[in-house]
């Protein structure tokens, strides 16, 4: 590959870009070449996202240069950055749920005239598909597609205008790792046809395996870059890092007690009525992390709906401590000894438009000292809630403003801080670490860990296989609502998990 | 590549300064609107405005009628500011008024003379409450309960209310019809023993009950676990189901608690200075200047009292501006204008709008893309 | 109810209806955008008053009706700025559209040294389209002899539906309202897609407006639409954001209205019914209809636009 300015298809040239007053990008450097995979390696919160949302026209950096073909450029929306030949794959996919795949494709398109066929469109969908090999039902809405297929329709998208940058943020994250396989070999087959891919991950034996040269960001600044062929893993996680750091692990020397969360059978709906749990049993013992891993949406969020109270299963039982609490109300739940960390921190955790102490007192509220009678304690609020945010060590709060103003990291430092000050039987946890920091990532492992050492029985829900191999001490597979197989953390491999995601049977089990 | 124009960025906490400044330049902006207007069509503004002024504040009598006016709106406005913070969107109060009326008039006729005061009058105020809760269950209790949308069931009930009252008394002969005007119809007054006493000239302890109603309501809302459930709840719902709270048990609370505000604006109106079921004075688009009342209160109960009062003054600047041949219409489309500034200037509340800082000197300009 | 009275009340409906039409199918264009705009009943208004005092003052029907076009849509632009732009609540500012219309409609048509108040329109509309083709039994009279607003309301909804459903940018505008994230970055102007579509609902309005000041009740009197603009949002909802059901969603409206009038000429004992308790038909229902075809499992089936009444803005995080 040259190396000639001529073959840059993109240079960004200390860029800054802040929301709120936090910079999120602040003197970035990024070159890309043409026909090369270039992997964008960083922690989360490094500022990834931003620098490629920038590229892409979502947001517009507060300062710096941006050259695009070795033109300095503006693109002042999606549209600008796509009629040029950028495009990207979002981590949360940029598809209209209501409309059918070949809708999607043609969506903004400015090539389509005035008049649309649905057939003409659907042909070319299926047509394109067929070339690249990423098969969809073009007449299908994105809806009824599992996430696997919509990742391929995102990238059809941008096959389907011919565009030139293509980035992926994190597309792995919701992939078996078998599926990944495939993506990469779709990634390097476009990078042959002399598109440039930008991957982004933090990942790296999958930057490793895939990249042609890596850039490294690190809390929203450039710290490195290298041809990936040179480039020494252990290096590139120091400057990912700042330091050489280990995230903590659970402790095997632990005793772990007996049953304290007993699930048999459990049957619960999903949002359009499909069963989404179709008879699950497992149990969790005290001082015990049961990890459930599984692609998302095949009934992680429905099980713990069911196990918190949140909806009521249409059978089986849920028993905590010998007790049944099938059919409990939420509060009466919480009463019994659930806590419950879901997955979108602001949009169920928390309420972003109260205060921090308010939030923390969330669940206390109803019982003295939080109240007495149909009183509220004021004072109470303030002070537990002070002594919280010093011993949990949230930072950014200032008295008066919603939590929602908090960096993620606090936020689920918070959110875990109520959790637990609950002293709870159960803790039920998603995607605890989704989106942190990695600062914020150890503090949180470290309380879920605490947890597990307090003699709790923790359910941990997450996609990321590696953490969950750390966390846990038994891992269970969701496929489609079902156990698909359950093994010791010991010995199970990212591999053999993936497998079991995907559906495939494991004799042994 | 260009910097940008603006950076928008929230504020979180708005100052208090900034909170009172808005609510001010918004009424400021709209009689500036309403100028133009007045101007356009050949009038002299400034003479309008002095004379509203005048009418309103320029004269103890002026002053007692300004604050008559205000009283119902301090409560439609308390009925539409609770109901709005919590994302209920009763548009309703007009109706829940009218039948709060409708209801009080009711059990004052009914009552009759023998009763003592002490106990007419706390009853007929009552009704009214219960009147306006009933006439907003019809919208919450399906809103609740299967999901239909209060915007238009709150809305139509304002005109079935509004058709119910005229029935009742220009196309029936009901209690609520004097019947000794047969041939011109109006409200059969309600006796004096159900009346509010007056205390300054006109006006009643109508006025000083309303204000503590909306001390009340911002007590529950603000100090009680109810009111932090309530919250919770109008703040995101997910994570009052998350909490255990009872989401829709709260909503319709806070619906009712709305519907009967709205009713006790129209209990104190007749039994107060109205004293009858009196469909030319009750008839005013009350229940829809409450919404402005609690725009520009921005959804505080107590800062409710002031803003209705300047609502107030403005509806009883209205009548005296025919006097001098300019519509009374004039003050519907202040009061519009100001709602609407009212409404952009939440923006700038809970947003500062500066220019981006410049980058330090040794960065690289930003102006070399900036053609491009 | 004998057959003639019948027909009659079929034909006057579709005139009381054509507002309606006109109205929500602007709202439903406007709501497919995403965005909820309560100032329809604001827009009527000064779509009437403008409508009227251009064909005062021109003694041009087409001028009215283009000068209301122009009102509606522009008067819209307050509401676009407020909630597309400044993001506020959409129902609080469609809210202080209508009442500021209202008010400002009122102010309009008694403010001067002339008033309009009172004044008759110096042209109004005239039937088309007699004769002929109108002996045709039962369908015949309810078809022809309208006037020309009624025949444009027709293909107003065939242009929206094709609109809508068979063009470029009938996709991108239902694309912003079911999820204006994923439809900008495919490229789509969110912002822009919502402007244009505020304004066309404006300039529906706008025509509906100028239908009841011109066309109705062709002489000036203070808020001459009744409930109107309230009852096209209902419509909307009724017609689960198609066109051709708001079509004759518009219709029954128009029979519940025409429904007072009927009875007072069909003699006793149905003349006696007070008019105040017929007035309230419409209102019944429209809140019946409401909760009959919007409750519960229902709702999922209508249709309404994801992002329905939800401001966007790109850079949230």
């Amino acid at each position: 590959m040259a190396d000639h300015a001529d073959t840059l298809a993109v240079e960004f040239r200390n860029i800054d870009k802040a929301f709120y007053g936090v910079k999120a990008n602040d003197n970035v450097n990024f070159e890309l070449r043409r026909g090369e995979v270039h992997a964008l390696l960083g922690e989360n919160g490094a500022g990834k996202s931003t620098l490629c949302s920038i590229l892409a026209g979502l947001y517009r950096p507060d300062a710096g240069e941006f050259l695009y073909e070795g033109k300095p450029t503006v693109f002042k929306t999606p549209k600008d950055a796509l009629a040029a030949g950028v495009g990207m794959v979002y981590q949360h996919f940029r598809l209209v749920s209501n409309l059918t795949v070949a809708e999607n494709l043609a969506l903004g398109h400015p090539k389509l005239g005035i008049r649309i066929s649905q057939s003409e469109l659907e042909e070319e969908a299926r047509q394109l598909g067929d070339e690249y090999g990423l098969p969809v039902d073009p007449s299908a809405r994105v809806w009824q597609l599992s996430v696997g297929e919509q990742q391929r329709v995102e990238i059809l998208k941008l096959l389907y205008r011919n565009a030139k940058v293509l980035i992926l943020d994190e597309p792995t994250a919701v992939l078996t790792p078998q599926e990944a396989q495939q993506l990469f070999k779709t990634m390097r087959q476009m990078a042959e046809e002399g598109r440039s891919v930008i991957f982004v991950s933090h990942k790296l034996h999958e930057v490793k395996q895939v990249s042609d040269r890596v850039t490294v960001l690190r809390q929203g600044t450039t710290v490195g870059g290298a041809d990936t062929a040179d480039a020494e893993p252990r290096d590139l996680a120091r400057m990912m890092v700042g330091r050489d750091l280990e995230l903590p692990t659970r402790d095997e020397n632990l005793d772990i007690g007996g049953p304290m969360l007993t699930v048999d059978s459990l049957r619960v709906d999903g949002d359009r009525g499909l069963e989404a749990v179709r008879g699950v049993t497992f149990e969790v013992n005290a001082g015990e992390v049961l990890g459930i891993c599984g692609v998302s949406g095949n009934g992680q969020r429905e099980l713990a709906y069911g196990l918190v109270g949140l909806r009521i299963p249409t059978s089986g039982t849920v028993h905590l401590d010998g007790e049944d609490v099938t059919n409990l109300t939420v509060a009466d739940r919480i009463d019994k000894g659930f806590a419950y960390v879901p997955q979108s921190r602001l949009g169920m955790g928390l309420a972003p438009g109260l205060t921090t102490e308010d939030n923390l007192g969330l669940k206390a509220y109803r019982k003295p000292p939080y109240s007495n009678g149909p009183m509220l304690a004021a004072g109470v609020f303030k002070e537990k809630g002070g002594q919280w945010i010093t011993e949990y060590d949230i930072r950014g709060v200032r008295p008066g403003l919603p939590i929602r103003l908090l960096s993620g990291g606090n936020l689920q430092k918070a959110l875990l801080a109520r959790e637990v000050e609950l002293q709870p039987k159960a803790l039920i946890a998603r995607s605890p670490t989704r989106g942190l920091d990695v600062g914020a990532t150890e503090a949180v492992r470290n309380l879920v860990l605490a947890e597990r050492a307090k003699g709790t029985a923790v359910l941990l829900i997450s996609e990321d296989l590696d953490e969950l191999l750390a966390l846990s001490d038994r891992v269970l597979v969701l496929y489609e609502g079902q156990v698909a197989g359950r093994m010791p953390a010991d010995e199970a491999t990212p591999e053999r998990l993936g497998l079991l995601m995907a559906g495939q049977k494991e004799e042994a089990i | 590549m260009t910097t940008r124009r603006f950076i928008v960025e929230p504020r979180g906490l708005a100052s208090a300064r900034l909170t009172l400044a808005v609510p001010l330049i918004a009424v400021l902006l709209a009689l500036v609107v309403g100028a133009v207007f007045l101007a356009v069509t050949g009038n002299n503004p400034w003479d309008v405005y002095v004379k509203m002024a005048d009418t309103s504040f320029g004269s103890s009598r002026g002053i007692s009628e300004t604050l008559i006016s205000a009283t119902p709106l301090i409560l439609t406005g308390v009925a539409a500011a609770v109901a709005f913070k919590m994302l209920v969107w009763n548009i309703g109060a007009e109706g829940q008024f009218l039948m709060g009326a409708v209801f009080a008039a009711g059990l004052g006729i009914a009552l009759g003379d023998g009763t003592p005061s002490a106990l007419a009058i706390p009853l007929v105020i009552i009704a009214g409450a219960i009147g306006g809760a009933f006439w907003a269950s019809i919208s919450a209790v399906p809103k609740v309960y299967l999901g239909t949308n209060e915007i238009i069931t709150t809305l139509m009930l304002n005109f079935i209310a509004l058709n119910f009252m005229n029935y009742l008394i220009f196309g029936s002969s009901s209690p609520w019809r004097d019947p000794l005007v047969p041939q011109f119809p109006s409200g059969r007054p309600i006796p004096e023993s159900a009346r509010i006493p007056e205390f300054f000239n006109r006006l009643d302890y109508g006025f000083i009950i309303a204000a503590l109603l909306a001390v009340l309501a911002w007590f529950l809302i603000s100090k009680t676990k109810w009111g932090f459930e309530v919250r919770v709840v109008g703040d995101s719902a997910d994570t009052a189901r998350y909490a255990g709270i009872s989401v829709p048990r709260k909503f319709l609370g806070v619906f009712l608690m709305s519907g009967a505000f709205a009713g006790l604006a129209g209990s104190l109106y007749v039994a107060g200075p109205v004293g009858a079921l009196d469909p030319r004075s009750l008839d005013l688009g009350l229940g829809f200047t409450g919404i402005i009342v609690a725009a520009l209160a921005r959804l505080n109960p107590v800062a409710v009292i002031p803003v209705a009062i300047l609502m107030g003054a403005l509806n009883n600047a209205g009548p005296a501006l025919q006097s001098i041949q300019i519509p009374a219409a004039t003050v519907t489309m202040l009061q519009g204008a100001i709602l609407i500034f009212a409404v952009a200037g939440e923006f700038f509340i809970a947003n500062r709008v500066r220019k981006p800082e410049k980058k330090p000197a040794g960065a690289p300009a930003a102006e070399g893309a900036g053609a491009a | 109810m004998n057959e003639s009275t019948l027909i009659l009340t079929l034909f006057a409906a579709i005139g009381l209806g054509t507002p309606l039409v006109f109205g929500t199918i602007g709202e439903i264009i406007t709501e497919r955008a995403g965005n909820l705009n309560l100032g329809v009943q604001g827009m009527m208004l000064v779509g009437a008053v403008a409508g009227f005092w251009a064909t005062y003052n021109t003694e041009s029907l087409l001028l009215g009706v283009i000068i209301a076009m122009i009102a509606g849509s522009l008067f819209s632009v307050i509401h676009a700025f407020a909630s597309v732009t400044l993001r506020v609540s959409q129902i609080v500012s469609g809210l202080a559209l209508t009442i500021f219309g209202t008010g400002l409609s009122s102010f309009l048509g008694e403010a001067g040294s002339e008033p309009l108040v009172g004044e008759p329109s110096k042209a109004t509309f005239e039937p088309i389209l007699e004769g002929g083709l109108a002996d045709i039994p039962v369908i015949g009279p309810l078809i022809f002899g309208h006037d020309i607003l009624v025949y444009i309301s027709w293909l107003t909804v065939a242009a929206a539906s094709f609109y809508l459903f068979r063009t470029r940018m009938g996709l991108s505008l239902r694309a912003v309202g079911e999820d204006p994230a994923s439809a900008e970055s495919a490229g789509v102007n969110v912002s822009r897609v919502r402007y244009i579509h505020i304004m066309i609902g404006g300039a529906l309005s706008g025509i509906a407006g100028a239908y009841y000041s011109l066309a109705l009740v062709p002489t000036w009197q203070n808020e001459p639409i009744g409930a109107a603009g309230w009852i096209a949002i209902a419509l909307v909802i009724l017609a689960s954001w198609r066109p051709w059901r708001a079509l004759f969603a518009a219709y029954l409206f128009g029979a519940a209205e025409r429904v007072q009038f009927t009875l007072q000429t069909m003699g006793e004992p149905w003349s006696n019914v007070p008019s105040s308790l017929l007035a309230m038909l419409p209102f019944i229902l429209a809140i019946i209809a409401m909760i009959v075809l919007t409750s519960g499992k229902r709702a999922r089936f209508l249709g309404a636009p994801a992002a329905l009444g939800l401001p966007y803005f790109r850079e949230q995080r």
